[in-house]
């Protein structure tokens, strides 16, 4: 290239050709370097998890919890029989047990399938492999 | 009781924990081996061994013993137990294992980024373990006793021995084997002897258990302490569980999150399967053992049945399979919680020159010998209110900790440290008081079930100190909380 050349036609190109083509972002970068999108996607996945655990709680404690309250309440409740059992040893000996497994088995339905949409949305091209 | 089957049941058991552990040695060769058996139980295995040692012997003997002397009320106690793990899988169980750190003091550490955290928490660990070790120690004096005759130091001695020579000699993969085997023997041992006890008494007419009328009602009388008795013992099971070092420690040997919550749900598998059976114990004790009420021996009463309803040879076999799955409960809870406590302490002590493994073994050792001089030397106190004041130390320290510090950004340093102390002082200064003083009236009461109370104020004092600390809050919190709660599966950067 000579001098001469540079004093005549200068070919303009737009920085645009050389820059790459845009690329998107992915969730994953965004919660890699905590960005603020990063950070929403992270407060809604844990608001998610909180809101199924606190449903978990609430229920023991309107179940379970007013238990107590239910027989000091309602001696027909206390003096029923069923099958010659009580019907107070029947509930806190014998069904509260599959109840606190039912509560469980629903709860991790719940919390799995909102990890898995997490997952989708971060790793799109990579669905759920699990 | 026939002393031969009582001492071979116990001897079996002992080789048996002894074997399986030795068999665990021969597969556990590095650090990691040992404190949290390389991460690589499976769900299955995990579960069972979390059954068998969280099962104790206030499971085992003491609901039994516990509905025999009172009745419906105490139907709460195992139902509070349950329900501590279905709280512990919501709030606690895949976060906890996802943080990758192997104890509690760890998960403090990691969180907050700060030494003293560690300390505190490590220095409760050790207690909660030693409120927890010595009814177990003092439960096995008592079951040999009844089972042999023998002097009550013997049984405490014995098992304290073994728990040592297991926890030493393999660590936490051997007493992973060894936990599942016993969750499976102690079901077995109490599942058996009822089907003989049931089949006796609809042979004798089914008699109904002869009690006070406020035996069979739970809160006959409103106006006693009953009420608030029964809230406290579920606030402290409820949210002890979670908090329970022996515990805790199950959930970092899952290889991820995805597994320590199916673990957790077979555990409340396994745990209600378990638990039918005391109560039956119990009503059966209210037929056929009443005078175990005047004598205070109620906590026998497991024991004591099968060769008194069923007699002869057949009941002599049947104690000695229930002789066997009590002393299963003791050894089991008593390793899990000595391996935790060593487990904390022996990373204390690793900083030194001491290698990590020589660490561990000098303190399990060490942590033993506490609480065995305390079961000998204290007068003996009802198995389960012992426990209760563990489950209540917990839930007031390390149930805060672990759920804000999971699910609440602002929590700082400060803030855990005044928490953990508050918490710990009100349920610690209620636990020496009622056993050393006895107080009377409803401040005795309330001494005696802290929970309702303590709690609280361990919650209180954590976010009230938080948020008047909040420029304290770890820098890198937000990079914690994507460690806590991400799924494994996704490639996120984890790092601290």
């Amino acid at each position: 290239m000579t001098e001469e050349e540079h004093t005549g036609r200068v070919r303009v190109t737009s920085p645009l050709t050389t820059a790459p083509a845009h690329v998107r972002r992915s969730v994953r970068q965004e919660i890699d370097e905590s960005t603020g999108i990063g950070e929403v996607y992270m407060r809604s996945l844990i608001r998610a998890q909180l809101r199924a655990a606190l449903t978990v709680a609430a229920t023991l404690a309107l179940s379970i919890g007013t238990l107590p309250l239910l027989f000091l309440a309602f001696d027909s409740v206390t003096e029923m029989h069923v099958l010659g059992v009580p019907v107070p040893w029947l509930i806190l000996g014998v069904l509260v047990y599959p109840g606190l497994f039912a509560l469980g088995w629903v709860y991790i339905r719940q919390v799995e399938r909102a990890e898995r949409d997490f997952t989708e949305l971060v790793e799109p091209q990579r669905p759920d492999s699990s | 009781m026939n002393a031969t089957y009582g001492v071979v049941a116990v001897t079996l058991v002992a080789i048996a924990t002894l074997g399986i552990g030795a068999f665990g040695l021969r597969m556990s060769r590095t650090t990691s081996d040992f404190y949290v058996a390389s991460r690589s139980v499976s769900p299955v295995w995990n579960s069972s061994a979390i059954g068998g040692e969280y099962l104790s012997a206030a499971s085992f003997l003491g609901v039994a013993g516990l509905v025999l002397t009172h009745g419906a009320d105490m139907l709460w106690y195992p139902i509070g137990w349950t329900t501590g793990y279905l709280l512990l899988l919501v709030f606690v169980a895949a976060p906890l294992r996802r943080s990758g750190a192997y104890t509690i003091p760890d998960f403090a550490q990691v969180r907050l980024q700060s030494m003293g955290v560690r300390t505190v928490a490590s220095g409760l660990v050790v207690a909660v373990g030693w409120l927890y070790l010595m009814p177990q120690f003092q439960g096995a004096g008592l079951t040999l006793r009844t089972v042999t005759g023998a002097p009550n130091w013997v049984g405490t001695v014995v098992v304290a021995v073994i728990v040592v020579v297991n926890v030493v000699s393999g660590g936490m993969r051997s007493i992973t084997f060894v936990q599942a085997f016993q969750y499976w023997l102690k079901l077995t041992a109490l599942l058996i002897p009822v089907f003989f006890l049931l089949h006796a008494w609809s042979g004798d007419g089914r008699p109904t258990p002869v009690a006070p009328e406020e035996w069979f009602q739970p809160f006959s009388q409103a106006d006693g302490p009953g009420l608030y008795l029964t809230y406290s013992v579920m606030v402290a099971t409820f949210l002890g569980t979670m908090g329970l070092p022996h515990v805790v420690v199950r959930f970092y040997t899952n290889p991820d999150g995805h597994a320590a919550r199916r673990t957790t749900l077979i555990v409340l598998a396994l745990l209600g399967t378990f638990y039918l059976l005391p109560t039956i114990y119990g009503v059966l004790g209210r037929v056929y053992a009443r005078d175990l009420l005047d004598t205070g021996r109620a906590d026998t009463v497991v024991l004591e049945l099968p060769s008194r309803v069923i007699g002869g040879s057949t009941g002599e076999l049947l104690a000695a399979l229930l002789t066997a799955g009590a002393f299963a409960a003791f050894l089991s809870t008593s390793s899990g919680l000595t391996m935790s406590v060593a487990g904390v302490v022996g990373q204390g002590l690793a900083r030194g020159r001491i290698s990590t493994i020589t660490a561990l073994r000098i303190a399990a050792a060490a942590c033993v010998v506490v609480p065995l001089l305390l079961a000998l030397s204290a007068e003996r106190i009802a198995v389960a209110s012992s426990v209760t004041f563990a489950f209540a130390l917990a839930a007031s320290t390390f149930c805060p900790l672990l759920v804000l510090g999971i699910w609440w950004r602002g929590l700082t340093a400060r803030g855990a440290i005044a928490g953990l102390v508050g918490g710990g002082l009100s349920a610690g200064v209620a636990a020496i008081l009622t056993i050393a003083v006895r107080p009377d009236g409803w401040f005795g009461v309330v001494m005696s079930q802290p929970a309702a109370w303590s709690v609280p104020i361990g919650f209180a004092l954590m976010i009230g100190v938080s948020l008047a600390t909040r420029s304290d809050v770890p820098a890198n919190v937000s990079r914690t909380m994507v460690r806590l709660h991400t799924p494994e599966r996704l490639d996120v950067d984890r790092r601290f």
